[in-house]
């Protein structure tokens, strides 16, 4: 089945960490740019980034998101660097266009930080189960409602999606036109809505009911098929960065 | 020991403007296996949910009378305490997946891990009905890449690892070929031996004569009959209840050939061949 989650399986030690130190590390990632906004600091984490996503071997996976993410922060830099207020010194011209040196130093921080939080994400997204991510975060107390919610998403989406080219198929076997121009296919997307919507609602009517006998609302605690992900570093990781978010504000509030 | 009771259930589905059932009654002993036959809209649905709390929790609407499953008033109590003694199997297969797990073998924990059964006895139990249903060489494929028979399969083991004292189930062999339910009714007939008192509704005529101790007959909402299946296919007013007879018991009563020293056809393969042999020799 088509998947649309974006967990890559290998063999790293990256893959081994719990999934809620790779929250602790988001967390920290996105925290110690802002406590302390220095250039360096920032390249750094990018760097950490960086390094991580190779050691899982994920990093292919992450340029299209890249890709994606650049092209939005191009506009960020040429925006700035043309037309922030504060824009004094000239460093090149190209025509009738300015690009100046304040501007381009503040883009340089948003791209920096974007691609920060953006490499912070993918090492959570890309090298952890969904399932996993969701079972520890019930076990640290979240509802297991809204665990179900989370993690069924992501087989229920490609479901409808596979059911909406049924319905279609069934639909241009009766002789409906669904390739053409865009007004065609507008026109052949119409009455795909009614019978995926429908069936959808009566499916989940169905699934509802399925839950309740097997006893997804029982008071009784959970209990789980596998065992807690351990990670043996996991609370000496989550210590050191507790301890250097500390130090980064004692840092900036002392010196 | 009586196991289920149900006494003068009406129900009303909300918006709907006649009776889904209708002033029904009947009692079921630990043990036994019972089957529900009727035509389409008959109510053997509404009766199956009406088992396991679903009428009228799940649905709310008019309800009246009582059914008490395995010492449970069904209306005071929550579909998950009932959801304890009675399990139930859907039609259709692909609604009951949960959609939240990646593997049949994780899909069928799921209802264990809800009532909170211990790690190592989940994976016991896991084992044991995979083994049961025959499903153990798709234990780690995605659920909904199973074919409508395995799902089914995946379905009823999901329930059967829970443990119910009660299996309600409710066209259980739909999807599935006649081998396939021959195996599903044989595993579904070594848990009723076992003491688990079953609850079946199902179209297959020759599988509810073979396999069950009694037959309950429905139609528009009310029972017409209950009694064993020799006695319930030898009726002469079949047709108007909208249901045939097993296509032994047909063959029986075209030829005349009842029973030896009853007044009933035969509605097995091994009854009818007995009967006619009789006969013929």
């Amino acid at each position: 089945m088509k998947s649309i989650s974006l967990y890559e399986e290998r063999a790293s030690f990256v893959h081994d960490v719990d999934p809620i130190t790779k929250l602790w590390y988001i967390l920290f990632a996105i925290l110690i740019p802002i406590i302390l906004p220095s250039f360096t600091i920032s390249f750094l984490f990018v760097g950490i980034s960086l390094v991580l996503l190779l050691a899982a071997q994920v990093i292919r996976k992450t340029i299209p998101v890249f890709g994606f993410v650049f092209l939005i922060l191009i506009t960020v830099v040429i925006i700035q660097g043309m037309f922030k207020p504060e824009n004094e010194t000239v460093l090149f011209q190209i025509g009738p266009l300015t690009m100046y040196k304040e501007g381009l130093l503040y883009a340089l921080t948003i791209t920096l930080r974007v691609i920060n939080i953006i490499g912070a994400f993918m090492i959570l997204i890309l090298t952890t189960k969904p399932s996993d991510l969701v079972e520890s975060l019930v076990r640290k107390g979240m509802s297991p409602r809204i665990g179900y919610v989370i993690s069924s998403v992501f087989q229920i989406i490609p479901e409808m999606m596979s059911s909406m080219g049924t319905i279609m198929d069934a639909q241009r076997a009766r002789g409906m036109e669904t390739e053409g121009n865009l007004l065609v296919r507008i026109k052949a997307f119409l009455p795909l809505l009614g019978p995926v919507v429908l069936g959808s609602l009566i499916n989940t009517k169905e699934r509802a009911m399925a839950l309740e006998v097997r006893g997804f609302n029982s008071q009784v605690p959970k209990t789980y098929l596998y065992e807690e992900k351990k990670y043996r570093y996991s609370r000496a990781l989550q210590i050191a960065m507790l301890l250097l978010t500390v130090t980064a504000l004692a840092w900036r509030i002392f010196l | 020991m009586k196991k289920i009771i149900v006494e003068g259930l009406k129900y009303k589905y909300p918006l709907a403007e006649a009776l889904a059932l209708n002033d029904v009654t009947f009692h079921v002993e630990q043990g036994e296996f019972i089957g529900i036959i009727g035509k389409n809209s008959a109510g053997k649905s509404t009766l199956c949910q009406a088992l396991v709390g679903l009428v009228p929790h799940f649905y709310k609407g008019a309800y009246g009378g009582k059914v008490i499953v395995d010492g449970l008033e069904v209306k005071n109590r929550s579909i998950a305490d009932i959801s304890l003694k009675v399990g139930m199997v859907f039609q259709n297969p692909f609604s009951q997946v949960t959609g939240s797990k990646m593997t049949v073998y994780e899909e069928i924990a799921f209802g264990l891990e809800n009532i909170g059964i211990p790690r190592s006895e989940i994976i016991d139990r896991i084992d044991s009905v995979l083994n049961l249903l025959k499903i153990e060489q798709v234990k780690n494929h995605n659920p909904f890449d199973l074919s409508g028979g395995q799902m089914q399969r995946m379905a009823i083991a999901s329930i059967i690892a829970m443990k119910p004292e009660i299996l309600v189930l409710d066209e259980p062999t739909s999807q599935l070929d006649p081998a396939g339910s021959e195996e599903v009714f044989q595993a579904i007939q070594s848990l009723s031996k076992q003491g688990i008192t079953v609850i079946l509704a199902e179209h297959k005529m020759e599988k509810v004569a073979q396999y069950c101790d009694r037959v309950l007959l429905l139609n528009d909402g009310k029972i017409v009959d209950f009694a064993t299946p020799e006695k319930i296919f030898s009726r002469e007013d079949l047709e108007e209840q909208g249901i045939s007879a097993p296509v032994y018991t047909r063959v029986c009563k075209a030829l005349g050939v009842k029973k030896t020293g009853t007044d009933e056809y035969p509605v097995t393969l091994e009854d009818a061949e007995k009967a006619l042999r009789g006969r013929v020799v």
